[in-house]
């Protein structure tokens, strides 16, 4: 397949789908009287299909927010209950759930988890921001397992047997990485470029035209919450962390210490919520 | 030329059905998965939408009363196609809110006749600001005098964005456009939170807006709305000048000077039954508050604790 059938594919992409469990969840929510947006957008924030389709709804030019809005509280308060129940209520999901499907939606979540901690620490105005983007920086991977499923499996397979990592199968089988095909995709969902450039250069943050410091958080997220084994991105292998990118935002030895403690709490926080999805699935 | 939806399993889907509707100038997206359209009719609406009735999971009365309950959305006409059996039978037309009905097996002529005639019936009975989709002036006249009439205990509530001109001046109109096009969700949302279809909002023109809501709800929705605006405004204003706590702009007079960061006033006129009898004094009301509410600095509601007018 050549690069220009794989942008035809991106440019007909309407929805992408989620683990069955997290929708039904949603959905129960949604049946529930007492119900608050802020609440659905508690559970929604923890998923980057349904978080990224939300970006994309009130990033659209109905909505009229063209690359402005970039969290999912912000888009909740734009878009209202109705549009976010709608939402749920005709969210498509993956038809068979594969244990790598949970891997990458519990990776994903970690460094989420992680990118909001060092955000914090490092005094950034909006650190649900970068948690947002640490959260969707592998929606490339969400877009071969689910468009090209055979090539994904193949990709899976090849990154493991010849010890490459996904990117440099995925390049080699289909042209692009999966940080290129998130970005080409997050471009044409107008998101933010605050959230498209982490995205497109979570492997080499420092190439980024802006915002390279959210590239690097989030670069260093990625790194980290494989490390601890969090999950899983896919391939088993732990990328290598990017020098200049490290200086950028180089945590002392004690900010490190303070990262990893917050970083297991809140890790153990979150396992009630993927358990009962693993166990739901 | 109108931009057309087609949701239906492949009804008027024939070629020579398809050249029909192109011949006649019109835009149309054929779509067979209820779930997929509807994402991009919410992300990007057509003029008229036509939906088979019994598609997949009955995902169709979800969908058309998740359209029409949606302020913005509510006057976009909906066609819905049933077979002839339903004709017989007849439907609940209260399940389905639509406006109106056509075979399966009508006439592609037919059709084409309908979606004129919907179109036409639109364009009549809107008079919605074309930035906000919200109901303009009429429409609020009409919705506040029947409150005053039918004595509902509501409160009329006057939202405007203070500062406006010089935001405008300073960012650019599409900018502009862009703070105003928020307020609006802003206000749709929590009222229809708040209230569901018991409150009633309306954008009179350019940064002022008006709605209504009962009584007893107008505190705790004044407190969202300010609250949701805070939270979103900075992200229409320069990190420089959230940082400073001021822009720099011009005045009416043509002078540059410092305003102070954008807020909203809101100005609460509450109508107890018998207060006011005519839409006007409330509105005379409004005015005196907003020049209160206006002197107050930052984002601020200010009720009428007068009784009697």
């Amino acid at each position: 397949m050549d690069k220009a059938e794989i942008r035809k594919r991106l440019n007909d992409i309407q929805s992408l789908p989620t683990l069955p469990p997290i929708v039904s969840k949603l959905n129960e929510m949604v049946a529930d009287e007492e119900i608050t947006a802020v609440k659905l957008g508690k559970v929604i924030e923890k998923d980057q299909v349904l978080t990224s389709k939300l970006l994309k709804m009130v990033n659209s030019s109905f909505f009229g927010f063209p690359q402005r809005i970039s969290t999912v509280s912000n888009a909740i308060v734009l878009l209202g209950f109705n549009v976010i129940k709608t939402l749920i209520v005709t969210s498509s999901i993956f038809e068979v759930m594969q244990a790598s499907d949970v891997g990458l939606f519990e990776h994903s979540l970690g460094c989420a988890t992680a990118c909001g901690i060092i955000a914090k620490l490092r005094q950034i105005k909006n650190p649900e921001e970068v948690s947002t983007a640490g959260l969707i920086h592998d929606l490339g991977k969400i877009v071969i397992r689910s468009e090209l499923p055979d090539e994904y499996e193949a990709i899976v397979e090849e990154a493991e047997e010849k010890g490459l990592y996904m990117r440099q199968v995925e390049k080699e089988r289909i042209g692009f990485g999966h940080g290129e095909i998130g970005g080409i995709l997050a471009r044409q969902w107008n998101l933010p470029e605050r959230l498209v450039f982490p995205i497109e250069y979570h492997h080499k943050p420092e190439q980024a035209p802006d915002f390279k410091e959210i590239a690097a958080i989030v670069h260093f997220s990625d790194i980290l919450i494989r490390a601890l084994g969090f999950g899983s991105g896919g391939d088993p292998w732990v990328p290598a962390l990017d020098h200049a990118a490290w200086e950028r935002i180089k945590l002392t030895k004690s900010q490190m210490k303070e990262v990893i403690a917050e970083l297991d709490e809140k890790l153990m926080e979150l396992q009630d919520f993927t358990l009962e999805i693993k166990l739901d699935g | 030329m109108a931009r057309l939806a087609l949701v239906t399993s492949n009804t008027f889907n024939r070629q020579d059905e398809r050249l029909c509707l192109e011949a006649k100038g019109h835009l149309v997206s054929y779509k067979q998965d209820v779930a997929r359209a509807l994402e991009t009719i919410l992300s990007d609406p057509p003029d008229l939408l036509i939906i088979e009735k019994g598609l997949e999971r009955n995902l169709d009365r979800e969908v058309i009363a998740a359209l029409k309950n949606n302020l913005q959305l509510a006057l976009m006409p909906i066609i819905l196609v049933v077979s002839e059996r339903d004709i017989a039978t007849g439907l609940d037309w209260d399940a389905y809110s639509v406006d109106d009905v056509i075979s399966s097996q009508a006439t592609i002529e037919e059709l084409l006749t309908r979606i004129e005639l919907s179109l036409a019936r639109a364009h009549r009975v809107a008079d919605n600001n074309p930035l906000t989709k919200l109901p303009g002036n009429s429409s609020i006249l009409k919705s506040i005098q029947n409150m005053l009439d039918e004595q509902a205990d509501h409160a009329v509530c006057y939202v405007d964005i203070d500062n406006f001109k010089p935001y405008n001046d300073k960012y650019g109109f599409s900018r502009g456009d862009e703070v105003i096009r928020m307020v609006g969700r802003i206000l749709v949302n929590v009222v229809q939170e708040h209230c569901g279809s018991n409150g009633f909002v309306g954008h009179v023109g350019g940064d002022d807006f008006v709605f209504h809501v009962p009584n007893n709800e107008a505190e705790p929705v004044c407190q969202d709305v300010i609250n949701n605006f805070n939270a979103l405004i900075p992200l229409f204003l320069d990190e420089d000048d959230i940082e400073a706590g001021y822009f720099t702009s011009t005045d009416r007079q043509g002078n540059e000077r410092r305003f102070p960061l954008t807020s909203l006033s809101i100005a609460v006129v509450p109508c107890e039954p018998g207060k006011y009898s005519h839409y006007g004094q409330v509105a005379a009301t409004a005015a005196k508050l907003k020049k209160k509410v206006k002197a107050l600095e930052g984002s601020n509601y200010f009720i009428d604790r007068r009784s009697g007018y």
